[in-house]
């Protein structure tokens, strides 16, 4: 392999090279991205207030998210100024073997709750590694793009060794089990996989695969609670007091806010608790149904903005890894909030996934604050070479 | 050369981002176009769901209307019952279940297994509803329990309201029951305009069932806000609005019903019945009001008002004395003796005797080959017609009946009386009796009157059959000179504030033209029965108070030769011969009218007469005190009967097909049980 003499000429050991970058790197500061993340927050903090106000195991939770806002801050300031995305780079293995061997023990040695193991006990914090793992993962897909200097589509051989890295923690969260977050896993490696490129035949037999593979997966790899689950999307009428209970009554929360919405705290499907884990999966029932079309819109509105700023940071970096990381931090945000929303508004089945920003959960929000901290740090290092 | 051909790499992926914002647009738009769909095509009918989940209508159930007696002594009043209830979902929160459970066991005396199999019972609904444990805490168990209940989570006592009669067995059978209604009754109870559903509790029988729409008030209806427990939501201060909260209506109580009854005449009854059975109607003969009716053996109608119970239901059906039949009116018995008034009545209103008409009575007589016997064995001699009912006796009807000839004249009278039709005291069960005529047997059996059925039928029997209703109606229509009326017992009809919105008074159904002799010496015959040493029933009468009345006894089989003059008591009870009395105090002017009838009792002087006494004793001394003379009620009190034979009943022709007597059956109404 050859230099290019500008390689080579960047002194990047030069103490007065970096801080002469200070400068430029406060220019080139992405204040869109924190903006929207500030934006996002806030209304969800607001909203956390309201859905946490109701007098059940919720009451009060919205304090324990602000202090995951300010740990989640302190490490955003942390990679923003102190880091060069190259770091994940390097280190990208140990990140995601790190995150493989907290998933490991969750299953070994997790809390179990509602008959699934997803969390590990820290001190006295618990912590889901399945949030973490979502951005190991983008780390080392996109670290292994970046060595594979493969140009055209990939084929079957090619697809091995990403579909191994993206195999084993699907299956470790499956074993918890935790469908929701294996799912957007795979629907972020495909994500990354589609936009790398498939060889086109290779993709047509993918895709065949897939189609006949679904119904001997949803009988044999699905859990028969899964399973209902599926069964109560497709007609949650067929048992509206016990399966299709919790989807029936979210979309009734979101419908029945209609054009502007009930008012703050005034929201009675989740006031009166008809509405189900109304603090974390279903926080935009809450909303929705206070704030209504209106605030569903302008929500809708914040969250576009934030993908595509991603997508364009992804756009203007210039190497490799850092696209298909921004890339790849994006579309975990993107999956997240199609996902969440298509699941409380009734067009796909009830998986636990989080909204970014919105639900209650502190490994959820710390993974979207980094994740949006990387975005920023990638932005604003691009030339730095 | 590496950088650049990343350089060449990245301007190509560059140019797939293109595909990235159509993916993202597509889904992003579904999405929104779900905002859309859900928030504003289907945002009414979504609020409209939103709404009927947190707001339900909750029925206030309206107290249904007391009822009181004359003198506003409390009957039935609605009484609050405490039940045990356990809430599954918190007694399962308190941690110690098991210690919960073996503590509350000590406290109302159920061993753990007990209530944990009533828990089991309940396992199939939400556990955030309560489980019935015990039903009817005493007093002690409730104060217990509430001093205890800090300890025992999910543990409770609910209070309901238990519609009581509060003279327990007293008048049962008028005042009726409540009951649940059940899918059976609900197309007919909604055919009337009224509006009941499943649950809901409604009249079974007697007054609480006859006068169910005005006892029965309406329910209201409260709007409440629930949580998605149901549970009630107390506070409004969330400024959620209950938008239809004018909706909501308050219960309105029952009417109050304020009897004809006196309380004390029936405890008097009651106490007079001791365990015979039978009944007896009071009736006031100037006005027709009821003053007391009872039917004995009864049963306590607060044990129904929660639905009965399996054993207590079955253990009443099959008791041979019968306590769910109202035998004042549902039941009718040959009236005997005290029929005689009747066929004296005919003979002196149809010329055939006057007062000087005499018979000779030898003990027996025959008609064709077959003896017709009095009831005393050497007879009687030569008797008028009012030593003939002083004596009751037999052959001087007999040889009345020979001379009236046709039974029709008889029956003609009768029913001119008011015998053979209903009172229509308005109790959906009374029957009519029956008074028969030749036309009657020839529809009925098909088979020619006999005259010897005459001779029956002048002493009352054949058959002749009356209730006990009918019996104090015929006598306060003798009493009061020939004014039949209607029999009533709904005095006035009260607001649930007491204020009088209907008054019922005397309701004639006609005046029967009777000749004032022939009052006058039905009268003196019947003052001779209870006064004239000779008389039947003179062991009863009331020292200082003119008393007068008839005995009479009612065989319930026809007897053989061989047994005619054995000893009623001597005999299998239930074929023992019921006493029957019926009288009027004072002879002056009568207040009071009595008909008893004891079952198996063998003899109106020994076995219905002191009923009778004891009650008319009773209301003369509460409200006539002046007539009563001082230890008078004392005198007799306690005198063994008279010997029975002294007024036997005559023994029953052979041939008579008391068999074929149109008895009418009616089953008592089921009450759906609880378990």
């Amino acid at each position: 392999m050859t230099y290019t003499s500008m390689e080579s000429e960047l002194p990047l050991d030069d103490p007065g090279f970096r801080a002469g970058n200070q400068e430029e790197e406060f220019r080139k500061f992405n204040f869109n991205l924190l903006l929207i993340q500030v934006a996002i927050f806030s209304i969800g903090m607001g909203n956390l207030i309201s859905a946490t106000a109701v007098q059940d195991k919720s009451q009060g939770l919205y304090l324990t998210q602000l202090v995951w806002f300010g740990v989640g801050a302190l490490l955003s300031a942390f990679i923003v100024l102190f880091m060069h995305y190259s770091f994940f780079s390097r280190t990208a293995w140990l990140i995601y073997f790190g995150a493989v061997i907290l998933l490991v023990l969750t299953l070994v040695m997790g809390r179990s709750s509602l008959g699934a193991r997803r969390w590990l006990q820290i001190g006295g914090f618990g912590m889901q590694p399945s949030e973490f793992m979502k951005l190991a993962l983008v780390v080392a897909l996109a670290k292994f793009f970046e060595d594979d200097k493969k140009l055209g589509g990939y084929t079957f051989r090619d697809l091995i060794p990403p579909s191994i890295i993206v195999g084993i923690p699907v299956g470790l969260i499956m074993l918890q089990p935790d469908l929701g977050t294996a799912m957007i896993l795979l629907f972020v490696a495909t994500s990354l996989m589609l936009f790398i490129k498939i060889n086109p035949r290779t993709l047509g037999i993918l895709a065949l695969c897939a189609l006949v593979a679904a119904p001997v997966a949803y009988k044999y790899a699905l859990k028969p609670y899964q399973r209902q689950r599926i069964v109560t999307f497709l007609d949650p009428m067929a048992d509206p007091k016990g399966a299709g209970y919790n989807s029936i009554q979210s979309m009734i929360a979101v419908g029945s806010g209609k054009f502007g919405g009930k008012g703050w705290k005034k929201g009675t499907q989740s006031q009166l608790n008809f509405l189900p884990e109304h603090h974390t999966d279903f926080i935009y029932s809450v909303y929705a149904e206070e704030w209504g079309f209106i605030g569903s819109i302008f929500l809708l509105a914040l969250y576009v903005m934030l993908l595509m700023n991603g997508i364009s940071i992804a756009y203007q970096s210039n190497d490799k890894f850092a696209m298909v990381l921004a890339l790849g931090i994006t579309s975990i945000f993107f999956w997240h909030i199609v996902v969440n929303l298509g699941m409380v508004m009734g067009l796909l089945p009830i998986v636990g996934v989080p909204l970014p920003f919105m639900s209650y959960g502190g490994s959820s929000l710390l993974t979207a604050m980094i994740g949006t901290a990387i975005l920023m740090n990638i932005a604003n290092k691009k030339f730095m070479f | 050369m590496a950088f650049l051909g990343q350089e060449a790499q990245l301007r190509e992926l560059q140019d797939r981002f293109k595909f990235l914002y159509a993916a993202m647009f597509v889904l992003l738009g579904i999405v929104g176009a779900r905002m859309l769909y859900l928030q504003i095509l289907s945002g009414d009918e979504m609020r409209k769901f939103s709404e009927e989940n947190r707001i339900k209508r909750v029925r206030i159930a309206a107290p249904r209307g007391m009822i009181f007696d004359r003198s506003r002594t409390l009957l039935i009043d609605n009484r609050p019952a405490f039940d045990l209830e356990i809430t599954p979902q918190y007694l399962n929160e308190s941690g110690d279940r098991a210690a919960v459970l073996r503590q509350l066991s000590r406290l109302i005396d159920t061993p753990p297994e007990k209530i944990q199999e009533r828990l089991d019972k309940g396992a199939n609904q939400p556990r955030f509803l309560p489980v019935k444990i015990k039903t009817d805490l005493s007093r002690d168990e409730v104060a217990k329990i509430e001093t205890w209940k800090i300890d025992m989570p999910g543990v409770a006592v609910e209070t309901e309201i238990l519609r009581t009669n509060v003279y327990a067995d007293t008048a049962t059978h008028l005042l009726g029951y409540i009951g649940s209604v059940t899918q059976l009754e609900l197309p007919t109870l909604n055919s009337r305009g009224r509006s009941y559903s499943l649950g809901d509790y409604v009249g079974k029988a007697g007054i609480e069932r006859e006068l169910e729409a005005i006892l029965r008030g309406r329910d209201g209806m409260e709007i409440v806000e629930v949580d998605a427990l149901g549970r009630r939501i107390r506070e409004q201060a969330r400024g959620r609005v209950l938008a239809d909260a004018s909706a909501g209506r308050s219960a309105v109580p029952g009417k109050n019903l304020v009897l004809t009854i006196d309380q004390d005449l029936q405890l008097t009854a009651k106490e007079a019945f001791g365990d015979k059975s039978g009944s007896l109607v009071a009736i006031d003969p100037k006005t027709g009001e009821i003053l007391a009716m009872i039917s004995r053996p009864a049963f306590d109608s607060t044990a129904f008002s929660r639905g009965v119970s399996p054993g207590l239901w079955a253990e009443l059906l099959n008791n041979p004395n019968r306590p769910l039949r109202d035998k004042t009116i549902q039941d009718h018995y040959m009236p005997g003796s005290v029929f005689k008034v009747i066929t004296a009545i005919t003979g002196l209103e149809e010329g055939v005797i006057d007062e000087k008409s005499t018979f000779n009575c030898p003990g027996v007589i025959r008609v064709g080959r077959r003896p017709y016997h009095c009831h005393r064995r050497g007879g009687h001699g030569t008797v008028n017609v009012v030593e003939a009912l002083m004596y009751s006796c037999d052959v001087f009807f007999y040889r009345l009946a020979q001379k009236i000839q046709s039974v029709d004249n008889i029956a003609d009278w009768a029913r001119r009386m008011g015998l053979g039709a209903r009172t229509n005291i308005r109790l959906s069960r009374e029957v009519p009796g029956l008074i028969p005529t030749e036309q009657w047997k020839m529809d009925r059996l098909k088979k020619v009157w006999t005259a010897g059925e005459t001779l029956s039928v002048a002493i009352g029997q054949s058959y002749v059959l009356a209730t006990t209703l009918q019996l104090a109606q015929l006598y306060a229509t003798l009493a009061n000179g020939g004014t039949l009326y209607r029999p009533h017992f709904v005095r006035a009809i009260e607001s649930p504030d007491g204020q009088v919105l209907e008054e019922f008074g005397a309701d004639v159904v006609k005046k029967i033209t009777l000749n004032p002799k022939t009052i006058q010496l039905v009268d003196e015959g019947l003052y001779r029965v209870v006064n004239d040493p000779r008389g039947t029933a003179f062991h009863q009468r009331i020292p200082g108070v003119d008393f007068v009345g008839k005995t009479g006894t009612s065989q319930v089989i026809r007897l053989s030769a061989d047994r005619i003059y054995q000893k009623c008591d001597e005999m299998q009870y239930k074929y023992r011969h019921h006493g029957v009395f019926a009288g009027f105090a004072p002879k002056k002017d009568p207040s009071i009218v009595v008909a008893v009838v004891a079952e198996h009792a063998c003899s109106g002087s020994g076995g219905a007469a002191p009923i009778a006494r004891a009650v008319i004793a009773k209301y003369l001394e509460k409200y006539h005190p002046e007539m009563m003379r001082a230890g008078a009620l004392a005198l007799p009190k306690l005198r063994p009967a008279p010997p029975a034979v002294e007024e036997e009943a005559p023994p029953m022709p052979e041939g008579t097909e008391i068999e074929a007597l149109p008895l009418i059956e009616d089953e008592p109404v089921q009450i759906p049980a609880e378990d």
